[in-house]
């Protein structure tokens, strides 16, 4: 891509910086992920192929059309190096101890392998591991590791290697609740690892994708896990071998020629990370950097009519964890069920998509899922009424003598602000009154896990497997931050979890769905989209294989695959 | 030798009063590291336990006489967050700051001081309002529109610069001065009124002195009485406000090195703040409170090269 090729981005660069902020990060959730697992996929043993059809595509916003063939595809080659940019950077890269946001991915999908991953129907299969197989009622599960793996080391990927890898997350309270209900590890043989459970499990392949919230999956050289500074030299079985890293200035990557499957085709990648969106978008379009993704809707509005002119090349993910606002159920007047329905019935979520230059990008959406995924089922989750916000919060001040009055909660950030501003008019036009409160994210997740809140904009639920909100949906984990508990929830949520059978687990989730319509612990804002933006001979992101060549899923949650990308040059 | 000695104990005792404040301060915000640490999926529990373990729950003295303790033995400990010892850290990070704050500076002395001149020789004349409407434009300008402003032109138009990131001197000279211009002059633009503004007042107060007079009475020409007569006496305000200026900028550049991505001192020292890493922090805070200090004691040293009557006031009668 040359720059006289490239759309000018001068006036957006100045203008919409601020805008540049992302909802979900800048509000919500704590760490280092706005987003959770890839969303349509139903990430299961069994899952079906149809609806579930991974929402990845290249070439343009009609994410389920394939693309058009005008040319034969080129052939790929080997060589050349290209530059990544992040949106942040990591404190370190020792999978069960760091938690990483979408930049920590990326660069851990280069160098670390994951046990299993997606196919490109968005099931579940294994990846690393050769086979990954349960028992009949899915409380012993058998990994099964393909011979002749090494790690850049030198040391051997066997049984024992895993082992250790699921020990060393076990001991990490930032992992172990990944695989909270492994009771055992049994090493049967070189190459087998039995791994017990203390309940049925039949989801648990779905923790070894190596995602937000299944990072445990990616398998670390034991060496580096003993290491004092192992985060700081990460050694995995991937693609690329780690050289280098200079923490917020760049991390290089060199091809790993022994690599277990065909070698990667580039030679070098160097991720770094620009912490200002406005001016990781200015290097894209410098040409210092060779790709980048964005989950600024605007960025990829902008950037999707680039790709229909051939200018650069945009892959965009399924869609990630959804817009959201959370109510503590236990605080009035929020403890009435009628009030969080009546505040999010006033929400007119359009004008909020416009305030985030998000027409064209986001969706409305009625429950944690959106409404093109497998999981989703209609229930009565209300829509925009006002009329019927204000007769409710009548009802409810007719009868308690009380007035609908609460803080919201949001990060700092203006943009945040804006957006609370916008949400605060609606409310006051349904006679509710929000005091908009800003905090730093670090003190506004302690506030929510301490249940010090009223009603706040949050993130990092839903839009995954359904599995990953075991934690937030269901009582007694201590993360339940809604406080909403439900026996009728916590029922489904542990059936679900306990098959891997994709239409009794939909069930189970259709049942979790509807208990959420009716309670409304949980008001769902819209869904947010995450594309990577690469330079227009920068070829492959999207055609990444399997061990046995069949498509993969080449992006989830922002987290892409470098091992097909390739140069055409 | 006495002047050094004294001026040694004030930084130990500037040290020990920053330190504290820094970590005094941190302390006390909402949010702790552990949250940082663990995330949200960690249960109360969980961070309870790693709150033990780091003795998060001892009083912020019996942390901080821990942490000085360890200190003054060389070990600025290590980071909760990364497990890297904060002076490896700060190693890697000092000197991109470093460069970043002279190379600002002397982009913003090398515009501030000819535009001064030209002001104070004909003030109020066409050429001096024009200087100082710039130097006002400038000044009124936000850094941060400033910077993305340059990169629009510099970089993504023009592609003469780079639009970020760091390429170490040693490695490629021509490369780091790519990297490091459009962040040097980001950073020294914002500079330039201000210095303009005190040297061009300086000058027309020192231009009446009778001194003055007296060189232009001889015949001296107007460049030689500003270089060789008035610039030097003149200067003296403009160089205490530069080392403010050097000593604050030490601390950290933030908004310029995140814009610019450059792994300074400032990204370090922000990154620190938002995850509570004290320990991080704290090293930062020294080498910050170390740098303005002795670039304080190089304005003085400097003032009594400049100004003989300083050198002699301070001579011991």
């Amino acid at each position: 891509m040359t720059t006289s090729t490239r759309r000018s981005h001068l006036v957006r660069l100045v203008g919409l910086a601020a805008a540049s902020a992302f909802i979900a990060v800048a509000c919500g959730g704590n760490d280092p992920s706005a987003v959770t697992t890839s969303s349509a996929a139903p990430a299961t043993t069994a899952a079906p192929t149809d609806s579930s059809a991974p929402d990845t595509t290249t070439g343009g916003p009609d994410t389920t059309a394939a693309p058009e063939t005008t040319a034969p595809a080129p052939e790929p080659k080997p060589g050349g190096s290209i530059v990544v940019a992040l949106d942040n950077e990591s404190a370190g890269f020792n999978p069960t101890n760091d938690p990483w946001s979408n930049g920590g991915h990326n660069v851990a999908k280069a160098i670390f392998d994951s046990l299993a991953t997606y196919d490109a129907e968005g099931k579940v299969v294994p990846y690393l591991a050769e086979s990954i197989t349960p028992s009949e009622d899915s409380t012993v599960w058998t990994i099964t590791l393909r011979p002749g793996v090494s790690f850049h080391n030198g040391e051997p990927f066997n049984a024992d290697a895993v082992r250790i890898n699921f020990e060393a997350s076990l001991a990490s309270p930032v992992a172990k609740d990944q695989l909270s209900l492994i009771s055992s590890l049994e090493v049967l043989d070189e190459l087998t690892l039995q791994v017990n459970m203390s309940q049925p499990w039949g989801t648990f392949m779905t923790k070894l994708v190596g995602e937000a919230g299944s990072q445990v999956g990616y398998m670390a050289a034991p060496a580096m896990l003993a290491s004092p500074d192992g985060n700081r030299n990460p050694i995995g079985t991937g693609p690329f071998v780690f050289q280098e890293w200079v923490p917020d200035d760049r991390l290089v990557v060199v091809r790993n020629e022994q690599y277990w499957q065909r070698p990667a085709y580039l030679e070098q990648i160097t991720f770094r990370p620009f912490p200002d969106s406005t001016a990781r978008q200015a290097a894209f379009d410098a040409g210092d950097v060779d790709a980048y993704y964005t989950g600024d809707p605007a960025d990829l509005v902008d950037y999707l009519a680039q790709d229909e002119a051939g200018e650069v090349n945009v892959t965009l993910g399924s869609p990630a964890g959804p817009d959201m606002i959370m109510f503590n159920t236990t605080v009035p007047p929020l403890d009435d069920a009628r009030v969080r329905r009546a505040l999010v019935m006033a929400i007119e979520v359009e004008r909020l998509f416009a305030y985030s230059n998000g027409v064209g990008v986001k969706q409305p959406i009625y429950a944690p899922y959106a409404t093109d995924s497998f999981w989703y089922v209609e229930t009565d989750y209300p829509r925009y009424d006002l009329e019927g916000a204000k007769a409710l919060i009548d009802e409810y001040v007719a009868e308690t003598g009380n007035p609908v009055e609460f803080d919201f909660a949001g990060g700092p950030d203006p943009f945040v602000v804006g957006y609370q501003e916008l949400i605060q008019s609606m409310w006051a036009e349904a006679g509710a009154t929000a005091s908009i409160v800003s905090r730093a994210q670090a003190d506004n997740i302690g506030k929510v896990i301490n249940g010090e809140y009223e009603v706040t904009l949050w993130g990092n639920m839903g839009g995954g497997d359904p599995d990953n909100d075991y934690q937030y949906f269901r009582s007694g984990t201590g993360l339940n931050f809604s406080r909403y508990t439900s026996p009728v929830i916590d029922a489904a949520m542990d059936a679900g979890r306990a098959t891997g059978d994709a239409e009794e687990r939909k069930k189970q989730y259709a049942i979790v769905q509807e208990e959420l319509a009716k309670a409304m612990p949980y008001g769902w804002l819209g869904t947010n989209k995450l594309g990577i933006v690469a330079r227009a001979d920068l070829l492959g992101i999207s055609d990444f294989t399997l061990p046995d060549g069949t498509p993969g899923q080449p992006m989830t949650s922002g987290h892409f695959f470098l091992k097909d990308a390739w140069l055409n040059v | 030798m006495r002047i050094l000695a004294v001026r040694f104990v004030r930084l130990v005792a500037v040290l020990l009063a920053v330190t504290f404040a820094s970590f005094a301060m941190v302390s006390l915000l909402p949010g702790d590291i552990v949250t940082a640490l663990l995330g949200e999926r960690a249960t109360p529990e969980d961070q309870q336990a790693v709150r033990e373990e780091l003795r998060l729950d001892d009083p912020i003295p019996v942390r901080y006489v821990r942490w000085l303790g360890d200190a003054v033995q060389g070990d600025l400990g290590t980071s909760y967050r990364t497990g890297q010892p904060v002076a490896e850290s700060l190693s890697q990070r000092v000197g991109v700051t470093l460069e970043l704050v002279v190379l600002s500076q002397v982009v913003a002395l090398s515009l501030a001081v000819p535009m001064a001149i030209a002001g104070a020789l004909r003030p109020g004349s066409f050429l001096d309002r024009s200087l100082s409407g710039v130097q006002l434009g400038l000044l009124a300008l936000p850094g941060y529109l400033l910077a993305l402003g340059l990169i629009a032109i510099f970089a993504v138009r023009l592609g003469w610069f780079d639009t970020g990131g760091y390429v170490p001197l040693r490695d490629d000279p021509l490369g780091n001065l790519r990297s490091m211009a459009l962040p040097a002059f980001a950073l020294g633009l914002e500079q330039v009124a201000m210095y303009a503004r005190v040297l061009r007042s300086d000058l027309i107060a020192t231009f009446d002195q009778q001194f003055i007079w007296l060189a232009r009475a001889k015949g001296n020409p107007t460049h030689r009485i500003v270089t060789r007569h008035a610039l030097r006496p003149a200067s003296l305000g403009t160089i205490t406000l530069a080392g403010i200026t050097l000593g604050r900028l030490i601390g950290g550049a933030v908004l310029i090195e995140t814009i610019f991505a450059l792994p300074g001192l400032g990204r370090f020292t922000i990154d620190s703040i938002n995850n509570r890493d004290y320990m991080a922090l704290q090293g930062a805070v020294v080498v910050a409170t170390v740098g303005f200090v002795i670039v304080n004691v190089a304005v003085d040293l400097l003032h009594s090269v400049l100004d003989p009557r300083i050198r002699s006031a301070a001579r011991p009668t």
